[in-house]
């Protein structure tokens, strides 16, 4: 192999997470084990409370993007919708997660902005509104998270596809805008999101983040209950969740298969619909209330930066009042000592990551610059991680870590995390390098300039716009990152996500929501900065790639 | 299917990007069955012609003018109720939809399942495409995809008929067959045609006037 750099990518990536699922694997299979973890009471119902969240979540936010591109862009909204996602997409799940249980909950945001004047209530009501048994609220979390990721998953996808031409063909034909673009357009976006979307219903039924603060409680998802066992000090269920974690790959695995058979059918029915030749009737009334539905969605979400940031400075909030009665730093002045050290350590981490993993990538970009397909292969063994349940081999990689004596190091934890912001890294460093005109490396050389020199004159600059987004973008991977951290850090590395989930697990939603402004904050900052300073550099030019 | 007997109608359309005029104000009377050819070079407008035509002008152009199908104007009417039909110079066949699929999403909805099956096997055969119903469009020769392209269009019943550069992307062989297929079908249906080319061949062939977008 003459492709060190690629090499190297894989080693950081991919070895790890195939060792970590063999150590699982190693560990974990253990028939007497696998009988106490389906004897846990209540177990089967935690089960199913993971699929059907997840799969909820994820079906219903994939038709929400679909409906929100369609009508976005054949009614010429699209960059007002990149504008509004971008808030919703910098903002960990975690963060939102915590917010949005201090908007849902009975004496929450949102029933203080109607109480008592539409509700007439003047005490909370007994109400279970987050962690309900349904786990309605952690769908709404998770639609609120999935909705703009998927939006941007499916903006990225369009230019691979005629699109205009396509609506002017089904609309000549007779169609409206909304059964043109879903059957014309939607399909030839679907195709190409496919992995995205996996990853997606991946996180809906294996995550913590968002299950954490707003799951059902009575049983708790499977993964919060792995997660329990996890951080219990009892040597003998910290051994179970093991066991637990090969459950939680075995049923991720039959979800995604069912849902890849699923998707067959959904498009033969598609078809049949395309088929039917129906012009369909009265789409501006489901126009409108997908109008609403979106406002909706997104409204969520900046409702709960806002409860997050009311939160954290309140002190003692009386039910109806909208705003705390005092703003009493009383938390802050408590935490701030505390907060001040995971600050530090989480943003150096999150620059760690982002500087690291650039460096890692941009070899393998220039290396593969025009090699598209090898390119996208690399891309998807990247991805891969994202495809997996987190738990299932990051217990092994902690189990790992132990054996080399690693575990609870800066550099193990900094490792876990490009693991996860590498896939980001190479979607948006690699079609940036292939992007640039290779005759401007030519001129570069021909006029004399060695290739380190035509690199850090030419290829460098033209991807200083790229390179800042995908930093910005690390910065607030590893930012968001939970469980890695837990695993990686052995309790001995606390940033913001650490201490945030610390304390929604343990119910203190006050400080949750200290630890939380900073994950919402940082990520915010980083690619508020990325855009100052690619704009300031090139201030006076207009043609360099964005 | 019915023959169309309108005329298509386009009174004294100007276009303005930031306050300048594409081209001088623009009159013409297509009757039924009659192609009428618009040419000119490269920017001078006839993209946006069609686009103003079809009703999918973006908003940085300013249009004034109308568009009759008959008596009726549809030139406030949103693009898929203005009975247009529209024939690219690329075919523009859904990849995801068989041939088949491809002419039932035109076909306007009557009767069930297998009638529209049959209505769209029928006119298959009668482009001497019997068989194609279940091929995947990449699979067709350019001249194929062109003929499935027409019938679609035609499957829409639209009024009057937009061509824009169609046959250009077609090999010497296929473009003569191709031309002289839609040309009869417009003059079977009684179309009212507009033919937007540079190709002076189309033109000719067309038979019918020649209009030359000409600057203000």
């Amino acid at each position: 192999m003459r492709r060190p750099s690629v090499l190297i990518l894989l080693a950081v990536s991919v070895v790890p997470t195939f060792a970590g699922l063999a150590a699982a694997l190693w560990f974990g299979l253990d028939a007497a084990g696998f009988m106490r973890v389906l004897d846990t009471p209540g177990i089967g119902l935690s089960l199913a409370s993971s699929v059907w969240t997840g799969a909820a979540a994820t079906l219903l936010s994939l038709v929400l993007a679909h409906l929100a591109v369609a009508v976005s862009v054949t009614g010429g909204w699209r960059r007002r919708l990149n504008a509004f996602s971008l808030p919703l997409l910098a903002m960990p799940h975690l963060a939102i997660g915590i917010g949005l249980a201090l908007v849902l909950a009975p004496s929450g945001l949102l029933l203080r902005l109607l109480s008592p004047w539409a509700t007439g209530f003047t005490e909370p009501p007994d109400w279970l509104s987050v962690q309900d048994p349904y786990g309605l609220s952690l769908i709404a979390g998770l639609i609120v998270k999935e909705t703009p990721f998927l939006v941007l998953v499916l903006f990225a996808a369009l230019p691979q596809v005629p699109a205009e031409r396509l609506m002017l063909q089904a609309r000549s034909l007779g169609y409206g805008r909304l059964k043109g673009w879903m059957v014309a357009v939607a399909p030839l976006l679907q195709v190409q999101i496919r992995l995205p979307l996996a990853a997606v219903l991946v996180f809906g039924l294996t995550n913590v983040e968002m299950a954490i603060p707003l799951g059902p409680d009575l049983p708790p998802t499977f993964s919060v209950v792995l997660w329990r066992w996890f951080i219990d000090a009892d040597p003998a269920i910290h051994a179970q969740a093991f066991t637990g974690t090969l459950v939680l790959l075995f049923v991720t695995v039959l979800a995604v298969f069912i849902a890849s058979r699923l998707a067959r059918l959904i498009a033969v029915l598609w078809r049949r619909w395309a088929e039917s030749g129906s012009r369909l009737r009265g789409e501006r009334a489901v126009r409108g209330a997908l109008d609403a539905t979106l406002g909706g969605v997104w409204s969520l979400g900046i409702l709960a930066l806002v409860a997050i940031l009311l939160r954290s400075v309140s002190g003692p909030w009386r039910f109806p009042d909208i705003l705390p009665d005092s703003g009493e730093l009383s938390t802050w002045s408590a935490v701030l000592p505390v907060a001040g050290n995971v600050a530090e350590t989480t943003i150096l981490l999150a620059a760690a990551t982002a500087v690291a993993g650039v460096i890692l990538v941009l070899p393998a970009a220039e290396r593969l610059r025009h090699d598209a397909a090898l390119g996208r292969k690399l891309g998807a063994w990247l991805f891969l991680p994202l495809l997996l349940p987190q738990m299932t081999f990051l217990f092994g990689v902690q189990v790992l870590l132990v054996y080399l004596g690693l575990d609870g190091t800066f550099a193990a934890v900094l490792w876990s995390h490009l693991i996860f912001a590498l896939p980001y890294l190479w979607g948006v460093l690699a079609p940036a390098r292939a992007a640039i005109d290779p005759r401007y490396l030519a001129v570069a050389r021909t006029l004399g300039a060695g290739p380190v020199r035509a690199w850090t004159t030419s290829t460098a600059p033209l991807m200083l716009r790229s390179m800042l987004l995908a930093m910005a973008l690390a910065f607030s991977v590893s930012i968001a990152l939970y469980l890695p951290s837990l695993f990686a850090g052995a309790g001995r590395i606390a940033t913001a996500a650490t201490e945030a989930a610390a304390a929604a697990g343990s119910g203190t939603l006050r400080l949750a929501a200290v630890h939380a402004i900073l994950l919402a904050v940082l990520p915010l900052a980083a690619f508020g900065a990325a855009y100052a300073a690619g704009a300031a550099v090139f201030r006076n030019r207009r043609e360099v790639p964005r | 299917m019915t023959a169309s007997m309108y005329a298509l109608t386009v009174r004294q359309v100007r276009l303005r990007v930031s306050g300048e005029a594409l081209f001088a104000p623009l009159d013409l009377h297509v009757p039924a069955g009659t192609v009428t050819s618009v040419i000119g070079p490269s920017g001078s407008g006839k993209s946006s012609l069609l686009a103003f035509l079809c009703g999918t002008l973006t908003p940085e152009f300013e249009a004034e003018g109308c568009v009759l199908l008959g008596d009726d104007d549809i030139s406030e009417l949103p693009p898929e109720k203005r009975g247009l039909g529209i024939l690219f110079q690329e075919p523009l066949l859904f990849p995801h939809l068989s041939v088949r699929g491809n002419l039932l999403f035109g076909l306007r909805a009557d009767g069930g399942r297998r009638a529209r099956h049959r209505i769209a096997d029928r006119e298959l055969d009668s482009m001497g495409l019997a068989g194609f119903g279940d091929r995947d469009p990449a699979t067709l020769s350019g001249g194929q995809k062109a003929r499935v392209a027409l019938l679609r269009v035609l499957l829409a019943k639209p009024r009057a008929l937009l061509l824009d550069e169609p046959f250009s992307a077609l090999d010497d062989a296929n473009r003569a067959k191709v031309r002289q297929l839609v040309y009869e079908e417009i003059r079977r249906r009684k179309l009212p045609t507009l033919l937007v080319t540079h190709d002076e061949n189309d033109t000719a062939h067309a038979a019918g006037p020649v209009v030359a977008l000409t600057p203000p």
